[in-house]
């Protein structure tokens, strides 16, 4: 930072002065306005042989349209600055003018890649606000079609993660399982994508016949289909050396950064909101909370191994759901406009990404007063600021997908 | 000259430049064609039949540019079927059989598309970037022995020339990568640099062992060293010199998992990212072309170049027959072929249609008549193909050769369509604390025998 204000130094690709008679600059990492903190005045501050690159919003391997900027020396991040707000709807003051009901299906597109999760902590909050007791085959119902989501999520990832780091095929693998799972969910909710199935008191439809012809297919094959799927990268050497030892956090750091989900449990803490505040029927169900990642702290491969870890939990889940099953109805009786009591109430779910939380104030009226989401992504994407450094460029990839982050969350 | 004015207002725009045009054809045509027939003509075959090796470069420069246009098709063309079935998706299927003119359909795309160059970019270099890339890569086949005598210039220096020209295609990428005024395109460049040349050393270290076991350093030669059986390939003799070769080379035509320059997941397209239209074709052409380079290479210098693995001679010899001849001459045959000639298509095609016919009752005998036709054109091509084939040494060795290079075509495909990319200080790391010694290694054991077995 000189004195006369400005961020440059030294000539360098970054400097307006060797630009051409255009309005290249526009495209510059460099902000256009003065820096306002501190922070930003450092990091846009070049020193010799550094350079910025703007990786991002349109990039092959953000997730989305995160953008980053990072200030390389030759190969190596120097420094990053994770740019925000190029997905941003809106969503929690949507949420304020919707009625209950439709906050649902506003929401839903927030985590686009597990939408339901999205639903049910929301959907939660509210029947708290409203006493309503959700039976118990809805309950089941949620859990079952929620881990099977979860699974499809997990599979994504193992696909991202191959693709990021430069391999083609596991991807296409990864998108038969979930499209099995989208393709059964599709057939109960009557959606592909973003289901808009859980309602306040229950779900909005009961298991059909073809779901259930589906789920049966693919639980016959699911735990084997995931031993060979693992068999897919799990022993490449390549895969596994770009992974090891890259963006290592250890347990402490990661509670301290407010971490949840699979990235805090791959740092060796075993905290899953399903067992740490039970929810749901998952007190009547048996499955482990897996940790990797032993005194070192986790790397960006024990994060990848634990979400496979989790896929098989989550057949297990499935697995007991299925047996389990009660009969019964699958929704409460409720008025058609809800008016929950003046109050507050908070409810988390664990996504696949982590604590999915929401906590909704009520004034008694149809709409609530305030309704605040706590997203995973946007949490665990703090991380990248202190993974990222003094790794190399082509790291970045294999810590950024390996925190697994979805836009639509982080932005809201 | 009122005639003539009258007829030329009637005239229409199209009349009034063709019919002078047509006029001046009718004139200049028969003078510049007796001129060509007299004076030039001769000429120009006297200048021809003086300098045969200038005509032999043209040639083979010709031939070179040629061929390398539809080798890249297919292989673009097989990447994208052999990637598609080992992702368990179809692949291109849309344009012709099997989708076998998808590349041909791409490349006349790009040909197509806007040439854009962006602002800030150095216009001159930005342009000619890509025709270096190309002209590097198809530069090399210049020296492959695709069969007996089928070499374009059979230098004594082939494999230098190679890596000297197969090194040059470096500086295309880096000024690509600064020309494009694009920090993506600079690190891809940069690291296109890093790359080829760290690798540039073990490959050829790799080869070096390879030379002193042949004592030539032309192709043709190696070629030749290495017929007989297919344990006289040198890969038998240079296990080690031919893994180093095929990992570097790997390297050198930035292929998975050494695609570092472009690696689309960290740096967009690299070099290549902020081309368009035929200048990346050009760049794409070059990367594909590369891959059958170093197949042709390895083949030639490893797997016994246009060689049959197995030697029928020495077979034939054993049992006690003389080789195969075949001697064709045309004249010396007689009337006889003419008659046959006619009555053979005739006669084959009734007899092939015959199983059709009578394998279902309900085929009219038409189609059982084209389908007889379809078929004896298929072993009339196949026996001509097998005369050639024994006929023809050239022949011989095109078909081995080609059926070799594509083989390990198909490999690097298939490393494309499993590996995921190294990271570039792992790259650097292998390529000097691995292959190089490696390579250094081979090189004094093969000394070391040399010298023990001539001793």
């Amino acid at each position: 930072m000189t004195a006369s204000g400005t961020p440059h130094q030294h000539p360098s690709l970054d400097d307006p002065r060797i630009m051409l008679d255009d309005q290249i600059g526009q495209f510059e990492a460099v902000p256009p306005y003065p820096p306002r903190t501190e922070r930003e005045a450092e990091f846009y501050s070049l020193r010799d042989g550094e350079m910025f690159v703007n990786m991002g919003p349109q990039h092959p391997s953000t997730h989305g349209v995160l953008r980053v900027v990072l200030k390389l020396n030759g190969e190596q991040v120097v420094d990053l600055d994770p740019v925000l707000g190029y997905l941003h709807r809106g969503v929690e003051k949507l949420c304020e003018n919707s009625d209950y009901h439709h906050i649902i299906s506003q929401i839903d597109p927030l985590e686009y890649v597990s939408s339901l999760f999205m639903e049910w902590a929301p959907v939660m909050a509210f029947e708290k606000l409203l006493d309503v007791e959700v039976p118990r085959r809805a309950e089941y119902i949620r859990v079952l079609t929620g881990e099977l989501l979860r699974v499809s999520s997990h599979v994504l990832y193992q696909g991202w993660m191959a693709l990021d780091l430069g391999g083609l095929a596991p991807i296409l693998y990864s998108f038969i399982e979930r499209d099995e799972i989208v393709e059964m969910l599709a057939a109960v909710t009557g959606q592909r994508m973003l289901f808009n199935y859980f309602r306040i008191g229950g779900v909005n439809g009961d298991l059909n016949h073809e779901f259930m012809s589906r789920l049966g297919d693919w639980m016959s094959r699911a735990a084997k289909q995931h031993e060979a799927n693992i068999g897919l990268l799990n022993e490449n050497e390549i895969f596994v050396r770009r992974m090891r030892d890259i963006g290592r956090l250890d347990g402490a750091t990661a509670l301290r950064m407010g971490t949840s989900g699979p990235n805090l449990r791959a740092s060796g803490v075993p905290f899953d909101v399903r067992r740490a505040h039970p929810y749901s029927v998952y007190p009547e169900l048996e499955f482990d909370i897996p940790t990797r990642g032993g005194n070192g702290g986790g790397d960006s491969l024990d994060r990848y191994l634990l979400r496979l870890d989790e896929v098989s939990q989550s057949i297990r889940i499935i697995d007991q759901c299925l047996h389990n099953m009660p009969d019964g109805p699958i929704m409460a009786r409720l008025p058609r406009l809800l008016r929950p009591r003046p109050g507050r109430a908070w409810a988390a779910v664990e996504a696949p990404r982590g604590l999915f939380g929401t906590y909704v104030i009520s004034d008694g009226t149809d709409q609530p007063f305030r309704m605040k989401i706590h997203d995973p992504s946007f949490v665990n994407l703090q991380l990248v600021g202190l993974l990222m450094k003094n790794n190399l460029l082509a790291d970045t990839m294999a810590v950024m997908a390996s925190l697994d982050p979805v836009m639509g969350g982080i932005d809201k | 000259m009122t005639t003539v004015n009258r007829a030329w207002g009637h005239l229409s725009l199209r009349g009034k430049v063709i019919i002078p045009l047509l006029f001046l054809v009718l004139i200049v045509g028969p003078i510049v064609t007796i001129l060509f027939a007299n004076v030039v003509g001769p000429w120009l075959a006297d200048l021809l039949g003086a300098n045969p090796q200038i005509v032999r470069f043209v040639v083979a420069i010709g031939g070179v540019l040629l061929f390398s246009i539809p080798a890249a098709f297919i292989i673009i063309y097989m990447e994208l079927k052999v990637i598609a079935f080992m992702n368990l998706r179809i692949g291109p299927d849309r344009v012709g059989p099997k989708g076998a003119f998808h590349s041909l359909v791409a490349g006349l795309k790009v040909l197509t598309k806007e040439d854009f160059t962006p602002t800030g970019a150095d216009h001159i270099v930005f342009t000619w970037a890509p025709v270096l890339v190309f002209l590097t890569a198809v530069m090399t086949f210049l020296v492959i022995p695709f069969g007996p005598g089928l070499v374009g210039q059979d230098l004594n220096i082939g494999l230098l020339y190679l890596f000297a020209v197969g090194g040059m295609s470096v500086v295309g990428l880096l000024l690509a990568g600064w020309a494009s005024f694009n920090k993506y395109s600079l690190l891809g460049g940069l690291r296109a640099a890093a790359q080829v040349v760290s690798y540039e050393i073990p490959l050829t270290l790799s080869v070096v062992g390879l030379i002193l076991l042949a004592g030539t350093l032309s192709l043709n030669r190696i070629a030749e060293a290495q017929a007989g059986w297919f344990t006289d390939w040198y890969v038998f003799r240079q296990p080690l010199g031919a893994l180093i070769f095929f990992i570097a080379a790997t390297a050198e035509a930035n292929r998975t998992p050494f695609d570092m320059a472009e690696a689309d997941s960290e740096i967009v397209a690299g070099f290549a990212t902020e081309y368009s239209g035929m200048r990346f074709g050009f760049l794409f052409f070059a990367e594909y072309v590369n891959v059958f380079i170093i197949s042709a290479l390895l083949v030639t210098l490893f797997f016994g170049a246009w060689n049959a693995p197995v030697d029928i001679n020495s077979i034939l010899a054993l049992v006690g027959l003389s080789p195969i001849a075949v001697t064709l001459d045309p004249a010396s045959l007689g009337v006889g072929p003419l008659f046959l000639m006619l009555v053979v298509p005739v006669v084959l095609t009734v007899i092939f249609a015959v199983p059709f016919y009578l394998a279902r009752s309900t085929r009219p005998a038409w189609q059982a008549l084209v389908l007889g036709f379809l078929l004896f054109i298929l072993v009339a091509v196949g026996l001509l193909f097998l005369l050639a084939y024994i006929g023809w040494p050239w022949m011989a060795g095109l078909v081995w050769f080609m059926g070799k290079s594509f083989l390990f075509v198909y490999v690097f495909v298939w490393m494309r369509g499993t590996f995921p990319r190294v990271r570039i200080d792992q790259l650097m790391g292998f390529a000097w604390k691995w292959l190089l010694p490696a390579a250094l290694l081979n090189l004094f054991v093969t000394a070391a025998a040399i010298i023990i077995v001539k001793s």
